[in-house]
């Protein structure tokens, strides 16, 4: 059977990972490279690169990132962050992605996501979801880094996705990210159980219990952690470790 | 040793490279057919869909390619690779290289595409890659899965839910994955490596 997997999220800038909060007062954290092999010998089981860049400079330079990764780096990689096109997407792909992530751009456009399912296969293009509730009780979808709202309903806009083309959806939620209070269950529920491709949990992941519980309660395939390991609250080891104890099925 | 990959035009190639380049191997990445089984080996990589790769084979290619295969061309496929070993797909594509008798469906499971970490469920038969490797969780991202008309060519299952179907299956000098070793770490790394000492003796 399928393992339940543990994917580590760097947010690269100029070809440096960078931590900040609120993308004001970015840390210079490391290079990228050295990081994404360091946290593959640990046992994540995937690497997510966001290219957090504003500039087309930047973005160039993390296709020469994706390329020195690839190199080195045995477990699959995923790219995000101003992909617009499926020209963008083959480019990270040949430059050494395995996956691409879309967010504001197939919001923009939807039929971006079957065009590039059909060009490259629906397992290498994920749907990049940032949901936030609003006061009637609807999980929104926000776009440009969760600066701005849209009317769509977040668990529809999902189901579309995935009928489109995607093979993967990436569920942030946008009230729990950098709160450490653990992921929002109820949203992942209802968007796991009503598409048919894989979930990945993002933002809220405080400790190795919200991970577990994600996974066991709020049926997702995959969680994505960031700041509690950059921040050296737990490691990469150590979660799996409470995975497998859990009871969970783990690589 | 020269090592061809057939490119067939779509995907990240880099770690797969970064995997087979070892002493005395030399790898190139042929987009002709023709030009790829003059190699001492090859390998058909896991990126793209299957009328893709057809498209990329041709008529010619892939008469070409299939008579080198069966006269003994150690042969390596990936994912799609394995699959293009097979006659034909649901995926579409016309026919594959027909290597290996039987046809490519699609999996038989709620959650598709299959994404992530299968466990190997060895046959009784140990296969010299997997026990040199030890791998035996494996990184797979497919939708589509290998239905031969001889499961005894099948060394490793996997399942998807309730779906069992080939992880890996041998037929003379060639073999095929459903699963990624260039994405399974380093066991996976080590299985590339332990097919490379095959083929070298």
């Amino acid at each position: 059977m399928l393992t339940r997997r543990l994917i580590v999220c760097l947010d690269v800038k100029g070809g440096r990972v960078v931590k900040g909060v609120n993308f004001v007062g970015l840390r210079d954290v490391g290079d990228p490279v050295a990081l994404a092999t360091r946290y593959e010998a640990e046992g994540a089981d995937e690497i997510t690169f966001l290219d957090i860049s504003a500039s087309a400079e930047d973005r160039a330079t993390l296709l020469e990132v994706a390329r020195r990764t690839a190199e080195q780096l045995f477990i699959p990689l995923t790219i995000g962050g101003g992909v617009r096109t499926a020209d963008d997407v083959g480019r990270a792909l040949r430059a050494g992605a395995d996956k691409v992530s879309l967010n504001s751009a197939m919001v923009a456009d939807p039929t971006v996501l079957t065009a590039c399912a059909e060009r490259f296969g629906a397992q290498c293009v994920v749907a990049s979801i940032d949901a936030k509730l609003d006061d009637g009780g609807t999980w929104r979808v926000w776009t440009h880094g969760g600066r701005t709202p849209t009317n769509l309903d977040a668990v529809a806009w999902a189901e579309e996705c995935v009928e489109r083309g995607a093979g993967e959806v990436l569920l942030t939620s946008i009230d729990r990210d950098g709160a450490r209070t653990g992921y929002d269950l109820p949203l992942m529920r209802a968007v796991s159980t009503r598409v048919t491709a894989p979930v990945i949990a993002s933002g809220g992941a405080g400790n190795a219990s919200h991970v577990i519980d994600v996974l066991a309660d709020g049926h997702a395939d995959a969680a994505l952690v960031a700041g509690i390991l950059h921040d050296n609250v737990t490691t990469v080891g150590a979660l799996k470790d409470a995975m497998r104890a859990s009871g969970l099925v783990v690589r | 040793m020269k090592l061809s990959i057939f490119d067939y035009g779509a995907g990240n190639l880099h770690s797969l490279i970064k995997a087979l380049e070892r002493p005395g191997v030399s790898v190139q990445v042929d987009t002709d057919p023709t030009l790829a089984v003059s190699a001492d080996a090859l390998v058909l990589p896991g990126v793209g869909a299957f009328p893709a790769a057809t498209a990329a084979l041709g008529d010619a290619g892939r008469v070409v390619m299939r008579d080198a295969i069966r006269s003994g061309l150690p042969t390596l496929g990936i994912c799609l690779g394995m699959q293009v070993l097979f006659d034909a797909s649901d995926e579409g594509g016309g026919a594959g290289l027909g290597v290996i008798a039987g046809r490519v469906d699609k999996l038989q499971a709620a959650r598709i595409p299959q994404i992530g970490w299968n466990q190997l469920e060895l046959g009784v038969e140990r296969d010299a890659l997997l026990d040199a490797s030890e791998l035996r969780t494996a990184y797979f991202a497919n939708s589509f899965v290998c239905r031969p008309h001889d499961p005894s060519a099948v060394v490793a299952w996997s399942t998807h839910e309730h779906d069992r179907f080939p992880a890996m299956i041998r037929v003379n000098r060639c073999t095929g994955v459903q699963f990624h070793p260039e994405k399974s770490s380093a066991a996976g790394v080590s299985f590339v490596h332990a097919w490379l000492r095959e083929v070298q003796t």
